[in-house]
C-alpha cells in the first residue's frame, strides 16, 4: 500500500495543478510541455534506460508523428486522433527501419548513428515540399474547439491530455520493465554475450523495445502538433531541441527508472524558463549560459540522476524502495 | 523651560506639518503628476539574443530602444499624459516553442500592450499564434507570406513580402542592367534553404519566368554549409550572366571569395540578410565595392533619423534596427491615436490605418499603411549598392541617392 | 574534368576535416569520452587566430600554433577540473557534460566577444592555381598542407615520443600502464589538452575562408562525428581517413545530386558504411 501512495499524490497534485493555475496564463503553458517532454523523455527511457541504447536520434519519430497527423488532416481532414494512430503506426515502421542497420553498432556508434537518421529525415521533410510544406513549415488547420477534433482554446486541456500521455507512456514503461521483455532487455544491459549464451534473442528484443519507444514518440509528435499549431522540420525533427533534450531530461532525471523523466522535465524546463526570465534582458547569451552552468553543476553532482537523491533519502530514513 | 518651548515648538511644527501635506495631497495636480510620473506602459520585444541570430537580434533591440529612449526623453506618451516606455526584453532563443512561451509570459506576467517580435519567421509565427489568441498586438519584420496570409487580425508586418522581395531582387537587377546597356538571358539563382532562403527563392524564380529569362541554376544549400566550392563549380559551368545568392553572412562570404578564387566576374545581386550589414564589408575589404543587394530598407532614406543610430551604436542602421525602430514609433502612434494602453484599441488603430511622420517616414514609400491582414502596402523593397563601404540606396529613380554601378 | 575537380575539392576539404576532427577521436581513444563540446574550440581557435591577426598582424596559419596553445591550456584546466570528476560516472553523464560544456562555450563567447561576425583578409584568400582547366583554391591548399604537417607532427608524437607511447598504452589497458609508473590521470588531461589544442589548430587554418562568431563551431559538430565515426573511433588513421572520405563523398555526391541534399547523401553513406563495417573503416574489428 505504501508504495502506492507517493505516485498517486503526485498524481493527484498533477490533477489538481491545472486547476490552480490561470487559464490564460503563462505557468499553463509551462506545465503543459513539461508533461509533454516528461512523456517524451519516458518513451525514450525505454530504449535509452532499458535497453541502454542511447538514442540521439527521437527527433526522427517525433517530427513523423507531428507531419503525419498534421498532414492527413490538411489533406483529408481526418481527426488528428486518428491521426495519432497513423502516427504511431509510421513511427512504428521507422523504428525498425532505423533498427536493422544500427543493431550491431556498440554505444556511442549507436548514438551517432541514430542522430545521423534524426538528420536525415530533417532534410527529407525540408526538401519534400509538396507534403511538408518544406522549409516554410507547416499549420494546423484551425477548427472551432471541441475534444473530437482536438482543437481547444486555452491550454488547460492540453495540459491534460498532455498529463494523461505522462500517465500512459510511464504505465507501459513499468510494463515493460516488469515483464519479461523487461529482463532479458536487464539481461541484455548486463552482459550481452552472456545473455546471447543463455538464449536471448538480442536483436529481437532490442527491435521490440525500439518499435515501443518510437510508436509513443510518433504520438506524442501528434500531441505537439495540436498544441503548437505551427512547426517546420528544424523544429520537429531537431537534434539539439528534441533528441539531445529528452535524453537529457531522462538522464538528468535517472535514466531507467519511471519517475527519473518526470524529475528531469520538472527540472529542465522551469529551469529554462526561469533563466530566460531573470538573464535574458541583461544580456545576450546570459540565460544560456548560466543554464549550461548549472548543467553541469547537477552532473558533477549527481551523475546518475536526480532519482539517486531519493534514493539515498529512502536508504538513510528507512523503508522498502521499490 | 527648554522642555516645554520644544514640546510646543514640535506640537506647533507636527501641526503645520500635517496640515501642509493634507493641503498638498488634497491638490489634484499633485495626485494627477505623482500617478503619470509612475505611471509607464509596458512594451514587449522577443529578439533572438543568442544562437545563430544574436546579431540580428541585437540590432533589432538597440533601434527599439534608440526611439524607445527618444520618445521617453521628449516627454513619453502625450496621450496617457507623459507615460513612459517600459520595454520588456526577452531571448526568443531559436526554438519556436520557447518563442512562444516567452511570448505568453510576458502577456501574462508583464501586461504587455504589445510586443514586437523576433527576426527569424519562423519565431515570429510562433508568437503569433500566442499573441492572436490573446489579442495583442504584434508588430514584426519577419517577410514569410505566412505571417499576413492566416488572416490574423493582430499581426503587423512593417515590410513587404518574401515573395515581393524576391520578385523585386529580379526586376530590379533587370532594369538597372538595362539602363546600362546589358542584356541578361540567363540568371544562376542560389539560396539557403530554411524558410527565409526558399521563400524569396520563388519570388526570383516567378520574376524570371515572367521576364522569360533562362534560369540556368537554381541550387538550394544547407544553411552552415562549410565549403561552396561544388556550387561555385556549379556556377561557373552554368554560362549564367549574373548570380541571385540568398545568404545569411557566412555563406555570402564563403560565396563571393570561392567566386573570386575562380575568377568568376559576373555580376552578384544580394538577397538582403547577410549582404547588407557591415561585417560583409568588412569580411570582403575592396572585394565588396559594388556588390548589389536588395533590401528591405535603408538608411540613407532618412539620415536626419538613421545617423542617431550610428552615433550611438557605432554602425550604419542597418535594415532590422531600422523597421524595428519604425515598428515601435508607429505603435506609439497608434497608442496616441487611441488614448489607451489597453492592447485590443491599440490593435484596432493599428488595423487599416496611415502612419505618417516620426519615424514611419524612414520606410520606403515615406509612410506605413497597414491593409486587413496588417502588410504595410506602402513598403516596396529597394536596391542599394556598398560604394565607397556604405550601402547606397540606387534603385528605383524615385529613392535612389546614386545611381548603380553595373559591371558586367 | 569535373570528376578531376570534385575529387582535389573533396581531397583538400577533406585534409581539413581529418585535422578538426583528430582531437575527437584522440580524447574517445585515449579516454573513452565523446566530447561534444570538441566543435567549440575550432571557434575558439579561430577567435585566437583573428585577435592574433588584428591585434599582431599574424596571418592565422602562423598564429596556428597560439591557437593550439590556448586551447592546451584551457583543455588542461577543463579536463582536470571537470571531465576527470565524471570519469567513473555512467558514459551517458559525461557526454551530457560535455553538452554543458558546449553551451557555456559558446554562450561564454558570446558575452565576451559579442555576436558580429568576423572574418580576416588576407593576400591569398581569393587566389588560386589554375592547372589548366582546373582550379585549386589556394586557402584550401594551404589548410591542406598545414593539416598533413599537423597529422605527421602528430603520427611521430605518438609513435616516437615516450607520452605517446605513454598515451597509447593507456588507452589499451590504463592498469597495467598504472603498473609500469605511468600516471593515468595525467595522460588523461595531456589526450584531452593535446585532442581540443588539435581541434583548435584546425580551426585557426580555415579562417582565412571561414568566418567566426560564436556559433561557428555548431557547423561542425555533426560533421566532425561524421568523420570519427566513419573512420572508427578512436584511430587517429581513421579520422585521416574519414575526413578525405567525408570530403570526396561531399564533392562527389555535388555532381549528381542537388547540393542540398549534401548532407543526407553523407549520413545514408554514413549508415550504410557503419551498417556493414560497425567498427568504421579503420577501426579494429571485435
Amino acid at each position: 500500500m505504501k508504495r502506492w501512495m507517493l505516485p498517486l499524490t503526485a498524481l493527484a497534485i498533477a490533477l489538481l495543478l491545472p486547476l490552480l493555475l490561470d487559464p490564460r496564463g503563462y505557468w499553463i503553458r509551462v506545465l503543459a510541455f513539461t508533461f509533454l517532454f516528461a512523456a517524451m523523455a519516458q518513451a525514450w527511457n525505454i530504449v535509452g534506460g532499458l535497453a541502454n541504447q542511447t538514442s540521439l536520434g527521437h527527433a526522427a519519430f517525433f517530427g513523423i508523428g507531428a507531419y503525419t497527423s498534421t498532414v492527413l488532416l490538411l489533406k483529408f481532414g481526418i481527426s488528428p486522433w486518428i491521426g495519432m494512430i497513423a502516427a504511431a503506426g509510421l513511427g512504428g515502421v521507422a523504428a525498425f527501419a532505423i533498427a536493422i542497420p544500427t543493431m550491431r553498432l556498440q554505444g556511442h556508434y549507436f548514438a551517432l548513428a541514430t542522430l545521423a537518421f534524426g538528420e536525415v529525415l530533417r532534410v527529407v521533410a525540408n526538401v519534400w515540399t509538396s507534403v511538408t510544406g518544406g522549409a516554410s513549415g507547416i499549420s494546423v488547420p484551425f477548427s472551432s474547439p471541441s475534444l473530437l477534433t482536438y482543437s481547444f482554446k486555452l491550454l488547460r486541456p492540453h495540459a491534460y491530455v498532455a498529463l494523461a500521455a505522462l500517465v500512459i507512456v510511464t504505465v507501459i514503461f513499468e510494463i515493460v520493465r516488469r515483464s519479461a521483455m523487461g529482463y532479458r532487455l536487464r539481461a541484455i544491459k548486463e552482459n550481452p554475450a552472456a545473455a546471447e549464451v543463455i538464449g536471448i534473442d538480442t536483436a529481437k528484443v532490442k527491435l521490440q523495445a525500439a518499435i515501443v519507444s518510437g510508436m509513443l514518440m510518433a504520438m506524442l509528435g501528434t500531441l505537439y502538433a495540436q498544441v503548437a499549431v505551427f512547426f517546420d522540420p528544424d523544429t520537429v525533427f531537431s537534434a539539439a531541441s528534441i533528441s539531445i533534450r529528452v535524453a537529457l531530461i531522462a538522464i538528468l532525471g535517472g535514466i531507467g527508472t519511471p519517475v527519473g523523466p518526470i524529475l528531469g522535465a520538472f527540472f529542465i524546463i522551469p529551469l529554462e524558463e526561469l533563466m530566460n526570465d531573470w538573464f535574458s534582458a541583461s544580456a545576450a547569451g546570459l540565460s544560456q549560459l548560466t543554464f549550461g552552468l548549472i548543467l553541469i553543476a547537477v552532473i558533477l553532482w549527481r551523475p546518475r540522476g536526480f532519482v539517486t537523491l531519493f534514493k539515498s533519502l529512502s536508504s538513510r530514513f528507512g523503508g522498502a524502495s521499490a | 523651560m527648554r522642555g516645554k518651548s520644544s514640546i510646543a515648538s514640535f506640537r506647533i511644527s507636527r501641526r503645520s506639518l500635517l496640515a501642509g501635506t493634507a493641503a498638498i495631497l488634497a491638490s489634484p495636480a499633485v495626485i494627477g503628476s505623482a500617478r503619470a510620473a509612475a505611471k509607464s506602459i509596458n512594451i514587449g520585444v522577443i529578439q533572438p539574443l543568442s544562437g545563430a541570430n544574436a546579431q540580428f537580434g541585437i540590432n533589432s533591440r538597440n533601434g527599439i530602444e534608440l526611439v524607445a529612449d527618444e520618445i521617453n526623453a521628449s516627454g513619453g506618451i502625450k496621450a496617457l499624459d507623459g507615460a513612459k516606455i517600459n520595454l520588456i526584453v526577452a531571448d526568443a532563443t531559436s526554438t519556436p516553442t520557447t518563442a512562444g512561451n516567452v511570448a505568453q509570459r510576458l502577456i501574462s506576467q508583464n501586461d504587455v500592450t504589445a510586443i514586437l517580435g523576433a527576426f527569424a519567421s519562423a519565431l515570429t509565427i510562433a508568437i503569433s499564434e500566442v499573441t492572436e489568441r490573446r489579442d495583442i498586438p504584434l508588430l514584426t519584420m519577419s517577410f514569410a507570406d505566412q505571417i499576413t496570409g492566416r488572416g490574423f487580425k493582430n499581426v503587423f508586418q512593417v515590410v513587404a513580402k518574401a515573395s515581393v522581395i524576391g520578385k523585386a531582387q529580379f526586376d530590379y537587377t533587370m532594369a538597372i542592367a538595362q539602363a546600362a546597356g546589358s542584356k541578361i538571358d540567363k540568371i544562376a539563382i542560389m539560396y539557403e534553404d530554411t524558410a527565409y532562403g526558399t521563400a524569396q527563392a520563388k519570388g526570383l524564380r516567378a520574376g524570371a519566368q515572367a521576364a522569360n529569362v533562362q534560369l540556368v541554376m537554381d541550387e538550394a544549400y544547407p544553411l552552415g554549409i562549410t565549403d561552396t566550392t561544388p556550387l561555385i563549380n556549379k556556377l561557373r559551368a552554368s554560362g549564367a550572366q549574373a548570380v541571385f545568392p540568398v545568404s545569411y553572412l557566412n555563406d555570402s562570404l564563403l560565396l563571393i571569395r570561392t567566386m573570386r578564387q575562380q575568377k568568376i566576374a559576373i555580376p552578384a545581386i544580394g538577397g538582403a540578410a547577410g549582404y547588407v550589414i557591415p561585417d560583409f564589408e568588412k569580411g570582403l575589404g575592396e572585394f565588396a565595392e559594388n556588390v548589389l543587394s536588395v533590401n528591405t530598407s535603408n538608411y540613407d532614406l532618412s539620415p536626419e533619423l538613421t545617423e542617431r543610430f550610428r552615433k550611438r551604436f557605432g554602425y550604419f542602421m542597418v535594415h532590422e534596427a531600422l523597421e524595428n525602430a519604425v515598428a515601435l514609433d508607429v505603435l506609439v502612434q497608434a497608442i496616441e491615436k487611441a488614448k489607451s494602453a489597453k492592447a485590443e484599441d491599440v490593435a484596432a488603430a493599428l488595423r487599416g490605418a496611415t502612419f505618417t511622420g516620426g519615424w514611419a517616414k524612414a520606410m520606403t514609400g515615406g509612410a506605413v499603411t497597414f491593409d486587413q491582414t496588417g502588410l504595410n502596402v506602402k513598403s516596396v523593397p529597394l536596391m542599394v549598392q556598398w560604394q565607397k563601404k556604405e550601402l547606397v540606396s540606387v534603385w528605383p529613380k524615385e529613392v535612389a541617392k546614386a545611381s548603380a554601378i553595373w559591371k558586367s | 574534368m569535373e570528376f578531376v575537380q570534385a575529387v582535389i575539392d573533396g581531397l583538400l576539404i577533406g585534409g581539413v576535416y581529418a585535422v578538426i576532427s583528430i582531437g575527437l577521436t584522440l580524447v574517445y581513444g585515449v579516454m573513452g569520452i565523446v566530447n561534444f563540446a570538441q566543435a567549440e574550440f575550432v571557434m575558439i581557435g579561430m577567435f585566437v587566430a583573428w585577435f592574433a591577426w588584428a591585434w599582431l598582424g599574424l596571418d592565422p596559419v602562423l598564429a596556428a600554433p597560439l591557437s593550439f596553445a590556448v586551447a592546451f591550456a584551457i583543455g588542461w584546466v577543463v579536463q582536470g577540473h571537470l571531465i576527470a570528476r565524471v570519469l567513473k560516472a555512467p558514459s551517458v553523464a559525461q557526454i551530457f557534460l560535455t553538452v554543458g560544456l558546449l553551451i557555456v562555450f559558446e554562450n561564454g563567447a558570446l558575452m565576451m566577444f559579442g555576436s558580429q561576425f568576423r572574418s580576416v583578409t588576407t593576400s591569398y584568400q581569393t587566389m588560386s592555381l589554375s592547372l589548366g582547366p582546373l582550379f585549386v583554391s589556394l586557402p584550401y591548399l594551404i589548410a591542406f598542407g598545414m593539416s598533413l604537417a599537423c597529422g605527421t607532427a602528430l603520427w611521430w608524437f605518438m609513435r616516437s615520443s615516450w607520452f605517446g607511447r605513454a598515451m597509447r598504452a593507456t588507452a589499451l589497458n590504463p592498469s597495467a600502464a598504472q603498473l609500469m609508473g605511468i600516471d593515468a590521470g595525467l595522460m588523461y588531461r595531456i589526450a584531452f589538452a593535446l585532442g581540443v589544442g588539435l581541434t583548435a589548430f584546425g580551426g585557426a587554418i580555415i579562417l582565412p575562408y571561414a568566418t567566426v562568431s560564436p556559433t561557428a563551431g555548431s557547423d561542425y559538430v555533426v560533421l566532425m562525428f561524421t568523420v570519427v565515426v566513419l573512420g572508427g573511433l578512436g584511430s587517429v588513421a581513421g579520422a585521416v581517413a574519414g575526413g578525405l572520405a567525408v570530403g570526396i563523398v561531399q564533392a562527389l555526391s555535388a555532381l549528381v545530386f542537388p547540393i542540398q541534399l549534401q548532407n543526407l547523401i553523407l549520413f545514408l553513406v554514413f549508415i550504410a558504411v557503419l551498417g556493414i563495417r560497425p567498427q568504421g573503416l579503420v577501426g579494429a574489428s571485435r
